[in-house]
């Protein structure tokens, strides 16, 4: 049998990220670096109306320019299909544009009647030079006829509005609920309390600091296509391209991740140029390479959050919330993205109650398409909506009935003893201790202090305000059947593959793909520490179709509660196979063998041993195996858990408003979260520290700001705010540790988590500045023109 | 227009196209490809190196403007696989890079400032580390890491001139 391995020797330890040299030297090859020989370069030309009927697109005088080697529009690819959608509003009715195959469609490769956004791709150049496809595309002349413009999900549902689609009336994608609307709204009725709210949870752009690029090459030879592609799910991307857009065989396609320079949601999705390049490889039989630009990011790749939102919670005197009820107006933006339907809904709508016990709920989302940019999910996505709502309420709530903000929420949380906690929304919470989270971070904030330091501040001119934010995130996408009822038309398995090579030595090959978390460190820890040997000897390999097993991906912070959980079965397979083999080598009964510190003894009898090389070789050689022990050690597992798991904590941030400017400064911002176990603290550590910057320019700077043509006005970034080093406080970070039941690592999501409390915490302490002003609400991004306009008594529209 | 520079400690002569900006040199005329391109305006940092010792955006750059200068880009600071410089291996150690994109023109930016504070024997504060970093942005990190790998190496370089 096999020994338990004891305690961790390597998993839960910071070593240092074996990634980081090469990406320290700048030796990392990220799609940009690629230079295949005799690489042609693509340029695409967005559409300059966000909606318009296109009349001509003159293209004589562009392929008339040097170097240029092909010109194409919609008409030169009739016959690729339109990209598909994969995660639609489960459970309900929902309207997208067509697909052949009957599926959920989004967009074509490139639009040839009606363009939809501004960047909309109308049109595509090749030529030899990036310059040569530059100039180019500025010959092009199109003809527009424009058509009236919506960009907000409330207008666009409205009667008489723009209509985007013909196969979605009244541009709604979907009208989707969870929870119990007659119970919710009878608790409502009957409340001793109610506070209401309308929000604006703002459209927010990703912004990756790499911008998305592609490289097709087609072998003519052999007829195999290959795409280099900054890609989150290279093989997600394999077969919904292959199967669903180029209707070519799936051998006949690899995907290879290279160096991906981060992604935050942005990454996963199909985009057209991701075809464009094979088709264009094909054609002019030379790799195609296509390189965004800031610019053209900013209106071709998907954005984040934008919810508006009429969200009401009742309560008693005493502080005890009895309902929550949410009615959401979601903005998908032109086109379906490849799983946005699902992220506006199932993970904002269930995420609702956060960490509180409510015992009536209720959420609606109107999904709506608009003339913006597709909308797709953003690093903390759904849950960081949620929690904003919630938390927004629960501090109205307490001012409300005179109580102190933190003792209201110290009345509601789930209590520890109620694990696991079917949360009346669609979640049942897995493990979870929220009483000591919450007071642990409190603590840690000198949250009693408070009014001290308040006082302090304002003989320094200063309004200090003080934010708390608790959060419950979903993660571990997940259990495939669970998924397919939230409407995913897909497995979200996930797979790894351990080969002991004769000398001892191993690889690990995931399915998922790194966007920057560390991969090839955290499986080499993952499989090291499930071993009993030294890391060093262990070797990571991800990113490509043609030699990783299947996975969906890194997304949802799943990679280490889903891939790693697969690391550590597949190796645990290998030991048990080790065991059995080493029987017949060590010549005792399989019971007689104990597995321990990378190596096999014999019960009682330690010099009757094999170390894990000489098994290894022994297994290579095969020789005296019995016909059920195949040679070699070569295993793999896919791991589809039995449920989700839900990572949770509170932060509390602490700003100075100046009276004078309006100016906010985050002076402190304590974050305690649970992840579970954690495999690699050091990495944790660094996701959590960027996870709440993020979350903070949500709060105070970003927002993706269109006019009343559609046009975003916030188009580089020189006009889109995103976080410096000067705008990071100080953090003070703790943990407190309840492992997940439904892996066998006790792991829960960790990448994106801390990115969903922020936005509200740094509210709520504005908020708390303001309050003596009879301020109940201001709407993100904290700007100081309106957070000044507020201490002036003015309105912030 | 030909053009002569030192780049990496090389001399290289070219002939630079009108507009040429340095970091299109660097990238697709030289094959530098450790110097990235993250936007279009001046303001993510990614493509800083050294020009004459002082850091600079080289897609402000133009190439002609260079002419006769010495470039060092992060190619320049160690050969392929080799040994990290005091301010790499403190970045390492403080896990300062994740996806790793910003982190080139990260370490030639502040790579001026290490040095600039080896040289007068101070070390920067945090609040002057984190102003200097202002012109490069990180969307990973949050920076904290970063600033400590500064910390680590600023103090590493101090203790190196105490021990010699």
């Amino acid at each position: 049998m096999t020994a338990p391995t004891g305690e961790h020797r390597v998993l839960g330890q910071p070593l240092d990220s074996r990634e980081d040299p090469q990406l320290l030297r700048g030796e990392a090859t990220y799609v940009a670096d690629i230079d295949l020989p005799g690489t042609a370069h693509m340029a695409i030309l967005g559409s300059t109306h966000a909606h318009a009927r296109i009349l001509d697109i003159g293209t004589k005088a562009a392929e008339a320019m040097p170097g240029v080697l092909k010109v194409a529009t919609a008409q030169d690819f009739a016959d690729v299909m339109p990209l598909p959608c994969i995660w639609i509003p489960g459970g309900v009715e929902s309207h997208f544009p067509p697909h052949p195959y009957g599926l959920p469609g989004a967009r074509p490769v490139l639009t040839g009647d009606t363009v939809r956004h501004v960047g909309d791709p109308i049109a595509v150049v090749v030529a030899e030079t990036p310059r040569e496809a530059a100039a180019a595309l500025a010959a092009l002349h199109v003809e527009y006829e424009p058509l009236p413009v919506v960009t907000r999900a409330d207008e666009a549902l409205a009667p008489g509005a723009p209509q985007l689609h013909e196969a979605v009336p009244g541009n709604l994608n979907a009208y989707w609920t969870c929870g119990d609307k007659d119970r919710t709204d009878a608790a409502i009725a009957a409340a001793e309390v109610t506070v209401e709210l309308d929000l604006v949870n703002q459209r927010t752009v990703n912004s990756p600091i790499e911008p998305r690029g592609a490289v097709g090459h087609y072998d003519p030879a052999t007829g195999d296509y290959t795409l280099y592609a900054s890609t989150q799910g290279p093989h997600n991307h394999r077969f919904l391209l292959s199967a669903l857009v180029l209707g070519i065989p799936f051998n006949k396609l690899r995907v290879i991740a290279p160096t991906v320079g981060g992604s935050f949601g942005t990454k996963g999705y199909l985009y057209p140029d991701m075809a464009l390049v094979l088709l264009l490889s094909k054609e002019l039989g030379r790799p195609v390479k296509w390189v965004d630009t800031r610019t053209g990011l900013m209106n071709s790749t998907v954005q984040g959050r934008d919810h508006r939102q009429h969200v009401t919670l009742a309560g008693t005197r005493d502080g005890r919330i009895t309902a929550v009820r949410c009615t959401s107006w979601a903005n998908l933006g032109a086109y379906p993205s490849t799983i946005g339907p699902g992220v506006a809904t199932a993970l904002m709508g269930r995420s609702i109650t956060g960490m509180y016990q409510i015992d009536a709920a209720f959420c609606e989302v109107h999904a709506a398409f608009t003339n913006t940019v597709p909308l797709g999910a953003q690093r903390g996505s759904g849950r960081a909506e949620a929690a904003f709502l919630m938390e927004r309420l629960v501090d109205r709530y307490a001012a409300e009935i005179g109580m102190d903000p933190a003792e209201v929420r110290r009345r509601n949380l789930v209590p520890a003893e109620k694990f696991p906690y079917a949360n009346g929304l669609g979640w049942t919470y897995d493990s979870g201790n929220y009483r000591e989270n919450f007071d642990k971070a409190l603590e840690l904030a000198g949250y009693a202090d408070m009014p001290a330091r308040k006082a302090e501040a304002r003989t320094r001119g200063k309004r200090l305000g003080v934010g708390l934010a608790t959060y419950v995130a979903v993660c571990g996408v997940g259990p495939s059947t669970r998924m397919s009822q939230e409407g995913m038309l897909g497995g979200t398995w996930e797979s790894a593959n351990i080969r002991v090579h004769p000398t001892g030595e191993v690889a690990v090959t995931v399915g998922s793909a790194s966007t920057g978390q560390s991969h090839h460190t955290v499986f080499a820890q993952v499989a090291a520490d499930e071993f009993g040997i030294d890391p060093a000897q262990v070797r990571v390999y991800q990113g490509d179709t043609l030699k990783a097993p299947y996975g969906q991906g890194t997304y949802g912070s799943r990679s280490y509660s889903m891939a790693a959980p697969a690391v550590a079965l597949t190796a645990r397979k290998i030991k048990a196979k080790m065991v059995r083999a080493g029987a017949v080598f060590l010549g005792v009964p399989e019971d007689r063998v104990v597995y321990a510190d990378g190596r096999i003894h014999e019960a009682g009898n330690p010099a009757n041993a094999k170390t894990f090389a000489e098994l290894a070789m022994a297994m290579w050689y095969g020789w005296g195996l019995p016909p059920q022990i195949e040679p070699a050690l070569d295993e793999t597992t896919h791991f589809d858990p039995p449920d989700f798991n839900y990572p949770f904590g509170t932060h509390v941030a602490v700003v100075e408003v100046d009276e004078l400017t309006g100016e906010t400064e985050v002076v402190a911002y304590t974050a305690v979260d649970d992840a579970g176990n954690i495999g690699n603290p050091a990495i944790v550590r660094g996701q959590i520290e960027g996870s709440i910057l993020h979350g903070l320019g949500q709060a105070l700077m970003e927002a993706a700001v269109y006019d009343a043509e559609g046009r975003l006005l916030t188009s580089d970034l020189t006009r889109y705010a995103l976080p410096r080093a000067t705008d990071a406080p100080f953090f003070l970070l703790d943990k407190t540790v309840t492992p997940s039941p439904h892996n066998p690592l006790g792991a829960k999501g960790a990448g994106e988590i801390a990115t969903v409390p922020p936005a509200a915490a740094v509210t709520n302490a504005v908020v708390d500045a303001l309050s003596d002003l009879g301020v109940q609400h201001i709407d993100m991004p904290l700007t100081p023109e309106k957070v000044w306009r507020r201490l002036r008594g003015e309105d912030d529209q | 227009m030909d053009i002569s520079l030192n780049v990496n400690g090389s001399d290289r002569q070219f002939s630079a196209e009108p507009g040429e900006l340095l970091v299109e040199r660097l990238r697709d005329g030289l094959g530098l490809t450790g110097t990235k391109v993250g936007c279009d305006t001046g303001q993510c940092g990614t493509c800083v190196v050294r020009l004459d010792g002082r850091s600079v955006k080289s897609c402000l750059v133009l190439t002609a403007s260079a002419a006769g200068s010495e470039v060092t880009t992060v190619e320049g600071l160690t050969p392929p696989g080799g040994e990290l410089t005091g301010l790499q291996e403190a970045l390492r150690q403080e896990h300062g890079t994740q996806c790793g994109f910003c982190t080139p023109g990260m370490v030639m930016a502040l790579g001026e400032l290490v040095d600039k504070a080896a040289q007068e024997g101070t070390a920067p504060t945090e609040p002057e580390i984190r102003e200097w970093l202002t012109g490069n942005l990180c969307r990973c990190t949050g920076y904290h890491s970063v600033v400590r790998g500064v910390q680590r190496a600023c103090a590493a370089s101090a203790a190196g001139r105490q021990d010699g």
